[in-house]
C-alpha cells in the first residue's frame, strides 16, 4: 500500500511535468530540452519563497509564471535569434543551471521540512481527518493535476489553442491563416515549461528540499511517460486496448498522466527486484529505444495501408 | 519534421547513457579497494523483520540508500554494517540489509526511499545529504526512525537543530572535516608555505561552508586561501593549472566532482612538484601527500552503534544528538613525499594511523 | 490590384554557381483577373508566387497590393489578404485535426486566436454546407481526422480553407499537380467554380496546358525569368494548347535540350 501510494505520488508529480512534454514533443513537434532546468527552477524558487514565508500555494503560481518565462527564452532564442530547436533547448538549460543556484540563493541544497507546504499547513492539519492523512498527499496531488489536465484540455479547445496544435501539425497553414508561427511556438513552450517549473514546486514542497541535481533526467522521464502513455491508451491511427475492451477512450492528456504512473511503477518494480540503480538508466534507455522503434514500425505500416 | 525527433531521441539517450557512464566512471577513480559486503546480495528477498519475539531471537529490517557511488560512501557503508555488526547486529543472522544506490539522481532516490518504507524497515540509513533528506521526508510520515551519515553540516541541511539535538526521528553522524588540524598539519610538513588552493563545486553546500572555514581558520597559521570554483568535471583541468600558478600547495575537501577528477589535478600538481593534500584516507591512497582526515569506515561504525541502540530499542533516534568523528587520523604517502622531496617530520609519521609506501592508480 | 516592379533575384549570390532568376522583372495584375501560368522547370513561376507570398526575399524592386507596399511585410501578415493553395495536399490542411476543427481554424483567419471556444457551434451548420458544395460527402464526416483523407479530398478541403473567409488573392501553386487526372479534373471544376463566384483575382501557376488555356483570362509563359507569352481578354482565348507546346520546343532548342 506504501509502496502504491509513492509510485502513485512520484507519478503524479512528474506527470506534471510530462504534461508540459507533451506539448513540446507530440504537439509542437519540438524537442525541447530545456525541461531539464525549469524543473529545478520552481524547485528552487519554491524553496526561496517558501523561506521567505510565501504561501505555498501561491508559489505554484509563481513557479509556472518563472517557468513559463523561461519556455518564452528557448522559443525566442530559436525563434528569433533562428537557432536550431535541440540547441535553443541545451542554451537555456546550461544557463538555467547557474541562474537555479541564485533563484536558490546560492546554495545547492536548500531544505524546507520546517516550512508550511501545500501538504503540510495549519490549515489542512485542522479540517483533515486522521484516516485520511496517509491518502492525503495524493489527494491533494491528484487535485493538481486534474485541474491541470482539465484546463489544458480546455486550453487545446480554444481558437489559441487550435492554432498551436496547428503549428506543430503543418506550419504552413499557421502562416496561411495570417498568424506568426513563431510566436505559437513559443507561447506553447512557455506552456510547457510553465508546467515542468509547477512540477518541480510540486517536487520540492513533497520532498521537503531543493536538490540542485533534480533536474538529471527530467527530459527522459517526461517522454517516456508521453510514449508510454500515448502508445498505451491512445496509439496514433491505431486501436488500443481500451477499444478492443469496449471502455471509452481516453484524452491524450490522460494517457501521459497514466504513462507516468506507469513509467514510474515500472522504475520501482525494478527497484524492487534488486536492479541495481546503476543500470536503471541504461535501461530507461532500451525501453525506451523499444517502445519508439516498435512505434515507429506501426506508423510506417499505416501509410503503406493508406 | 520527424526527423528532428529522431535527433532529438538519440541525443536524450546519449545524455542519460553518459549521466550512467560518469556516475560509474566516478566510482573507478575513487573507489580503489572495493569490499562492497552488502552490494552483491541487495534486496532480492524483502522480507519483514515483524517476529517481536522476547530478547535474543529478534530480528531486524534496514534499508540503506546511498546518494553516490564514491569511495568513501562506500567506505561508511562497509563501516556502519561494521558498526551494527558490533553491537551484535550481524547481517545473515538476525539483520536483513536492503542497499541501493540512488547514482547521484534524486527522482530515483526518493524511489528507493519509497520502496524501503513500502518494506516496512525498521529503519532507514541515508548515507550523503540528499539522501538522508529524502529519507527524513519519507520517514518522518511513515514513523520510521532515519540515520544518516555523511552529512557535513546537518544543521543547515534541517536535519538537526543549531544545538545538535534532532528534529525528529533522525540523527546520525557529520563528516564535517577537522580543518584546524589539517592546517596544523600542512604548516608542520611545510614550514615556508604561504598559500594554499582548493577547488570546489560552487554547486556543492558541503564545500562552501567548509571553505568559509578553511578561510576564518587560516589567518592563525599564516596561510592565506586561494580558492577556485568549477561547475562541472570538465572545467577542472583548466581550473588546476590556474590554481597551481598561484599556490605554495594545494588542500582538498570532500567535495564530490573535485575527489572524482583527482588523479588530473595530482597529475599537474607532481609535474610543478606541488604537493597535493587530501581529506580523507581515499586520497592519500591514489597520490596525496597527507591528510590529516576522517576515517569513513570509522565514522560508518559510529553511526552503525547509533543504529544499533535505536534498534535494540536503547535509545530513540529522536534522544540522541548527531555526532561529528572524535578523532582525525594522520595520514601520510611515503612515495608521494619521496617524489616531491619533502620529509614528513617523524612525530606525525609516527602517529600515523597509516602510511602508504606506494600510489594505488 | 498586384504589381511587381523591377523585381530582381539571384541565388547564391557570390558563388560561382550564382544564378539570375529575376532581373527587372514587372508584372501587374488586375482586379478580378484569373492569371494562368506555363512555364518550363526553373524558369520561375514558384518563385514568383514565393515572392508575392513573401516566402523568399527580393534583392530589388518593389511589391504593391493596390496603393501598399508589402516589399518588406513578413509572410505572416501578407496571408491575411491572400489565400494560398499548394501543389502537395498537406500542406494546407492539419492532418491531426478534424475536418470541422480545421474548418473552425480557416473560418477564424483574419480574427484573434483568443481563448474563446475553438468550433462555433453556430458555424457548424455554415461549414457542413461548404463541405456538401464540394460534393465529395465531407460534411458527413466532421469527425474525422484530416490525416486519413485522400489527396483529392484533402486538396478540396484545402482549397476551401483558403478561400473560406474574404481574401483578395488566390495563388494556386500547381495545386492539381499531385492528383490522379481524374480528382485534378475534379479541384480544377471547383476552382473555377469558386474564383467565379468569390471573383477572386487568382494566379494559377500549373503544368497542365489544357487547363491554362481553358480557365483564366490571361495567360502568362514564363521563361528564364521573363514572361514570353502573356495574352489576355480575346488574344488569350484564341490560344491554343498547340501553340504553347510550339513555344515550348522553341525554347527547348533554344536551351539546347
Amino acid at each position: 500500500m506504501t509502496l502504491l501510494l509513492g509510485v502513485l505520488e512520484e507519478g503524479l508529480i512528474y506527470g506534471v511535468m510530462a504534461l508540459g512534454v507533451y506539448i513540446t514533443y507530440k504537439i509542437l513537434d519540438f524537442p525541447d530540452l530545456s525541461v531539464d532546468s525549469t524543473f529545478p527552477m520552481g524547485a528552487a524558487l519554491t524553496a526561496s519563497a517558501l523561506l521567505a514565508g510565501i504561501n505555498p500555494v501561491l508559489t505554484l503560481f509563481l513557479s509556472f509564471g518563472a517557468g513559463a518565462l523561461a519556455g518564452c527564452a528557448t522559443g525566442f532564442i530559436h525563434v528569433k535569434l533562428k537557432v536550431r530547436d535541440l540547441l535553443s533547448g541545451i542554451i537555456v538549460m546550461t544557463g538555467l543551471y547557474s541562474l537555479n543556484l541564485r533563484f536558490a540563493g546560492g546554495r545547492a541544497n536548500v531544505p524546507v521540512f520546517t516550512q508550511d507546504t501545500i501538504f503540510e499547513n495549519p490549515f489542512l492539519a485542522g479540517i483533515m481527518p486522521q484516516w485520511l492523512s496517509p491518502y492525503l498527499m495524493v489527494l491533494i496531488l491528484f487535485l493538481i493535476i486534474i485541474i491541470c489536465k482539465v484546463l489544458l484540455d480546455l486550453y487545446l479547445n480554444t481558437r489559441s489553442g487550435y492554432l498551436l496544435r496547428a503549428v506543430g501539425d503543418n506550419e504552413a497553414l499557421v502562416t496561411s491563416l495570417a498568424k506568426d508561427k513563431g510566436m505559437v511556438k513559443i507561447l506553447g513552450l512557455a506552456i510547457a515549461n510553465g508546467f515542468s517549473s509547477l512540477a518541480g514546486c510540486i517536487y520540492c514542497q513533497h520532498k521537503g528540499f531543493f536538490e540542485i541535481s533534480v533536474g538529471t533526467g527530467t527530459i527522459v522521464m517526461g517522454l517516456a511517460s508521453v510514449i508510454i502513455g500515448i502508445q498505451l491508451l491512445c496509439p496514433e491511427n491505431g486501436t488500443s486496448f481500451l477499444s478492443a475492451l469496449k471502455l471509452p477512450q481516453v484524452r491524450p492528456t490522460t494517457a501521459v498522466i497514466v504513462g507516468s504512473i506507469v513509467y514510474k511503477a515500472c522504475i520501482s518494480l525494478a527497484i524492487s527486484m534488486g536492479m541495481e540503480a546503476n543500470d536503471l538508466k541504461l535501461i530507461t534507455s532500451i525501453l525506451f529505444l523499444v517502445i519508439l522503434v516498435v512505434s515507429a514500425e506501426r506508423r510506417k505500416k499505416v501509410k503503406s495501408h493508406a | 519534421m520527424k526527423k528532428s525527433f529522431r535527433t532529438f531521441v538519440a541525443a536524450a539517450m546519449a545524455v542519460s547513457l553518459l549521466a550512467g557512464c560518469s556516475g560509474s566512471s566516478g566510482q573507478t577513480a575513487t573507489t580503489a579497494q572495493d569490499g562492497n559486503p552488502a552490494a552483491g546480495n541487495a534486496s532480492s528477498q524483502a522480507e519483514t523483520s515483524g517476529s517481536q519475539a522476547p530478547d535474543g531471537g529478534k530480528s531486524y529490517t534496514v534499508g540503506i540508500g546511498q546518494f553516490a557511488a564514491h569511495g568513501s560512501l562506500d567506505n561508511c557503508r562497509e563501516g556502519f554494517l561494521l558498526g551494527l555488526a558490533e553491537e551484535g547486529i550481524v547481517e545473515g543472522e538476525n539483520l536483513t540489509v536492503l542497499y541501493e544506490n540512488s547514482q547521484a539522481d534524486g527522482g530515483i532516490a526518493s524511489q528507493i526511499i519509497t520502496n524501503f518504507a513500502s518494506q516496512k524497515v525498521d529503519l532507514i540509513c541515508g548515507i550523503a545529504t540528499p539522501m538522508a533528506q529524502t529519507a527524513y521526508g519519507v520517514g518522518r510520515k511513515q514513523n520510521i526512525p532515519v540515520i544518516f551519515t555523511a552529512v557535513t553540516d546537518p544543521v543547515a541541511a534541517e536535519l538537526a537543530n543549531a544545538d545538535g539535538s534532532p528534529v525528529g526521528e533522525i540523527t546520525g553522524t557529520s563528516d564535517k572535516l577537522p580543518v584546524t588540524q589539517q592546517l596544523e598539519m600542512i604548516r608542520a610538513i611545510l614550514p615556508d608555505a604561504k598559500t594554499i588552493g582548493i577547488m570546489y563545486t560552487t554547486s556543492e553546500v558541503n564545500s562552501l561552508s567548509t571553505i568559509e572555514e578553511y578561510k576564518a581558520a587560516a589567518g592563525d597559521y599564516g596561510f592565506e586561501i586561494v580558492d577556485t570554483g568549477i561547475s562541472t568535471t570538465a572545467d577542472v583541468p583548466l581550473a588546476a593549472d590556474s590554481l597551481l600558478e598561484k599556490v605554495d600547495c594545494i588542500t582538498n575537501l570532500t567535495d564530490n566532482t573535485v575527489v572524482a577528477s583527482l588523479p588530473v589535478i595530482l597529475d599537474k600538481a607532481a609535474k610543478k612538484n606541488i604537493p597535493v593534500f587530501g581529506s580523507e584516507i581515499e586520497q592519500v591512497k591514489i597520490g596525496c601527500l597527507a591528510a590529516m582526515g576522517l576515517d569513513y569506515i570509522e565514522l560508518g561504525k559510529q553511526t552503525g552503534r547509533m543504529a544499533a541502540a535505536v534498534l535494540k530499542g536503547e535509545k530513540k533516534a529522536g534522544e540522541m544528538n548527531y555526532e561529528v568523528i572524535q578523532e582525525a587520523a594522520f595520514y601520510g604517502n611515503a612515495k608521494v613525499a619521496e617524489n616531491l622531496g619533502i620529509t614528513i617530520p617523524e612525530e606525525l609519521s609516527s602517529s600515523a594511523k597509516e602510511m602508504f609506501t606506494d600510489i594505488t592508480q | 490590384m498586384l504589381k511587381l516592379n523591377n523585381i530582381s533575384k539571384y541565388y547564391n549570390t557570390g558563388t560561382v554557381n550564382e544564378m539570375c532568376l529575376f532581373q527587372d522583372f514587372n508584372l501587374s495584375v488586375e482586379k478580378g483577373q484569373f492569371v494562368s501560368v506555363v512555364g518550363s522547370n526553373g524558369s520561375g513561376k514558384t518563385s514568383m508566387l514565393n515572392i508575392i507570398c513573401g516566402s523568399i526575399p527580393v534583392d530589388s524592386g518593389t511589391i504593391y497590393i493596390g496603393d501598399e507596399n508589402i516589399t518588406h511585410m513578413p509572410e505572416f501578415k501578407r496571408q491575411r489578404r491572400i489565400g494560398r493553395v499548394y501543389q502537395n495536399p498537406a500542406m494546407g490542411t492539419c492532418p491531426h485535426m478534424t475536418i470541422l476543427e480545421n474548418m473552425a481554424l480557416a473560418d477564424n483567419k483574419g480574427k484573434s486566436f483568443n481563448l474563446r471556444r475553438g468550433t462555433d457551434k453556430k458555424r457548424v451548420d455554415y461549414y457542413r454546407e461548404n463541405l456538401r458544395s464540394l460534393g465529395l460527402g465531407l460534411e458527413d464526416k466532421l469527425y474525422v481526422k484530416v490525416g486519413v483523407l485522400s489527396g483529392g479530398q484533402r486538396q478540396a478541403m484545402a482549397l476551401l480553407m483558403s478561400t473560406l473567409t474574404p481574401i483578395e488573392f488566390l495563388i494556386l501553386d500547381e495545386h492539381t499537380a499531385a492528383l490522379d487526372p481524374k480528382t485534378a479534373e475534379t479541384i480544377m471544376e471547383l476552382t473555377g467554380r469558386v474564383v467565379k463566384e468569390k471573383k477572386l483575382t487568382t494566379i494559377m501557376v500549373t503544368h497542365n496546358l489544357r487547363y491554362a488555356v481553358e480557365y483564366g483570362d490571361r495567360l502568362l509563359m514564363m521563361h528564364q525569368g521573363q514572361a514570353v507569352i502573356d495574352e489576355a481578354g480575346e488574344r488569350k482565348a484564341a490560344v491554343r494548347i498547340e501553340d504553347l507546346l510550339e513555344r515550348f520546343n522553341a525554347i527547348s532548342i533554344e536551351c539546347g535540350n
